[in-house]
């Protein structure tokens, strides 16, 4: 594990990938602090970092489209998966390096609140919960990074695929927002869903009748629900929606409030994300 | 040392290994012989857990490749297809991270290093980065990072490929060498380079397993009996008259004639026949335009078992899938060449 976890970092930093991705993120974050706390006098770094939460969707493909594509596409996979390492500590290897990535970029930005308290009061306690809150969401999109590398053999798809993804997580919360909040409109895109769901059934599955059969009971019982107890169905697919948005969470840390929650819901995000990457390798090995 | 027990790999309904059983002994270098998408890649990937079986089991080291891969992978040295390096890497970079991954000990380390670069004569270009370096150094180097960790078992799949003649030889002889402590299993579709190098042979076409010996013995079964070709001035006749009257001839076959008036066919016998063919024609007063006792070679025998598979064979080989796998042994050993089927039974015993 250590072994690959040294050479994705080293890979990093003799290449110009790794610098350019501190460089960004340090400058974003630069100019949102020049315009929030020198400008307007603010010695809270946590307006910055929200502002900047959209950077993910660009930093993040760069430093993760290549860390399992690459693999994949000059055959080094076969080196790591004959040797005598479980593909565990190889994902964990790689994830730990992208960590190590968004570590250093925080260790960096770590330094704002020192300058800030040298112009006035600071809550030290609050920027640092910021400032972890903010880690612990890049831990979150470099694993969602990671496992969308090793879907794919092309460095291109997986930076363009992450960059959506982040995309949509970043905006989950402004879509939501503009869902119709009907009972009716729930209806219709539940069905549109089960629709989706069927036809992936079937393709998988090669067998029509199962599709049809799953997809007719699951619509049969999603009307009589929404027929007897409509009131049910009201908001829940902007709801729905706003559980995409990774960053809700987060938001949270900027009216000073460190929830445990906040922790236990990136870091679950992680978890589920390398998992899948984990399975995802094993699973190639059977095709 | 390597143990592969009814191996098969099927890919929908393609079917690249199908039923595969062998057995490679400490100390043998095995050669893995047949024509391009024979099937060599795919048994090799699934002998080192790249890839997974459809059925069957493997022992590496009396160890299950699925069961307990990382024992099973820590006695494998693999060379793939592709040499599996990072080209942003230098050579010593390289290797030394494959000695991290493979755990040798952090104090030898550099001790491993030196030795690999040393075995495969990459002194020169350690310094460079892999993706300066030409196919040749780049095979090496792929040869070097098997060696790495001394691994009891190596299996390399095509190692010569892109190496100079110069280079051939070298490894070859690296080769042999290293069969002297490990147990080495490598393919190619060359034959010469296979029994150059190799103690035992096998011959794989369409995913099956169709020869297996020593050269030695591939060789003495392809010359079972001898083989005469003959070209007289005479009608065909004049000359199946004159072979029935001969004994030892086993079978006949007809060949191409240089001439309308001449008539050319091939004898196959249990002894060499040449002296009585000419007397007898001679007598007979039919003039011989040739006659030569021909040899197989082992290039001729590999042509033969893999070109000895037709399309049918294809389909029953699917139908018989889904049969129980003893009963599939059989019938593949029934398809292939009787020398194979002894062969296999001696394996077997």
């Amino acid at each position: 594990m250590l072994a690959i976890y040294k050479k994705e970092l080293r890979a990093y930093f003799n290449s110009i990938v790794g610098w350019l991705f501190l460089a960004f993120f340090l400058v974003f974050v630069g100019i949102y602090v020049y315009l929030y706390n020198f400008l307007k006098g603010l010695t809270f770094i946590g307006y910055a970092l929200s502002s900047i939460s959209l950077v993910f969707a660009l930093l993040v493909p760069m430093v993760t489209m290549r860390i399992m594509a690459e693999e994949k596409r000059q055959k080094t996979d076969q080196l790591l998966l004959t040797a005598p390492i479980s593909i565990w500590k190889i994902v964990l290897g790689k994830y730990l390096a992208l960590v190590t990535l968004a570590g250093i970029a925080m260790v960096l930005i770590s330094v704002y609140p020192l300058i800030f308290s040298m112009f006035g009061m600071v809550n030290f306690g609050m920027s640092y919960a910021a400032i972890l809150g903010f880690f612990l969401v890049s831990c979150a999109y470099m694993a969602i990074g990671l496992f969308i590398s090793s879907l794919t053999d092309s460095q291109a798809f997986a930076a363009v695929m992450t960059f959506i993804v982040v995309l949509l997580t970043c905006l989950a919360d402004g879509i939501a927002n503009l869902i119709p909040k009907t009972a009716k409109a729930a209806w219709v895109t539940y069905t549109v869903v089960l629709a989706l769901l069927a036809v992936w059934l079937w393709r998988a599955m090669k067998n029509t009748t199962v599709a049809l059969i799953v997809f007719s009971v699951c619509e049969v019982i999603l009307t009589v629900l929404y027929l007897t107890n409509g009131a049910m169905f009201e908001g829940t697919v902007s709801k729905v929606f706003g559980a995409f948005s990774i960053l809700a969470v987060f938001d949270k840390t900027l009216t000073g409030v460190l929830e445990l929650r906040l922790p236990v819901y990136y870091i679950s995000i992680a978890f589920v994300f390398c998992y899948l990457t984990y399975q995802n390798i094993r699973k190639r090995r059977y095709s | 040392m390597i143990e592969a027990i009814g191996l098969v790999k099927a890919y929908g309904d393609h079917i690249a290994v199908d039923h595969l059983n062998f057995t490679v002994e400490k100390g043998q270098i095995l050669g893995f012989l047949g024509p391009n998408g024979a099937g060599k890649s795919t048994t090799m990937n699934m002998l080192t857990g790249y890839i997974s079986a459809t059925e069957g089991t493997i022992l590496v080291n009396g160890y299950d490749v699925l069961e307990e891969p990382e024992l099973a992978k820590k006695s494998i040295g693999y060379l793939p297809e592709q040499p599996p390096v990072y080209p942003d890497m230098t050579v010593t970079e390289y290797l030394k991270f494959v000695t991290e991954l493979k755990k040798v000990p952090k104090k030898d380390r550099e001790r491993e290093v030196e030795r690999v670069i040393e075995v495969t004569q990459l002194q020169p270009m350690r310094g460079r980065l892999i993706q300066h370096l030409s196919k040749g150094y780049r095979q090496r180097v792929g040869i070097a990072q098997a060696l790495v960790g001394n691994p009891e078992v190596i299996i390399l799949d095509e190692p010569t490929v892109g190496l100079d003649p110069k280079q051939i030889i070298e490894i070859r002889d690296l080769m042999k060498s290293l069969a002297k402590e490990h147990t080495v299993l490598l393919s190619s579709h060359i034959m010469q380079e296979i029994s150059a190098v190799c103690d035992h042979i096998m011959i794989i076409s369409h995913g099956k397993l169709v020869l297996s010996g020593t050269p030695e013995e591939l060789q003495k079964q392809a010359n079972q009996g001898e083989n005469i070709e003959l070209e007289a001035m005479a009608t065909k006749e004049q000359v199946t008259a004159m072979l029935e009257r001969l004994e030892g001839v086993t079978e006949i076959a007809e060949l191409p004639s240089e001439s309308e008036n001449s008539y050319a066919v091939s004898i196959q016998s249990t002894v060499d026949l040449r002296e009585k063919l000419f007397t007898m024609f001679a007598e007979a007063k039919l003039p011989l335009l040739k006659l030569v006792r021909t040899k197989k070679t082992l290039e001729d025998i590999f042509l033969e078992a893999t070109s000895a598979q037709p399309v049918a064979e294809e389909e029953e080989a699917s139908e018989v899938l889904a049969e129980s796998a003893e009963e599939v042994t059989t019938e593949a050993e029934v398809a292939g060449e009787t020398v194979a089927e002894e062969n296999e039974e001696k394996e077997e015993a």
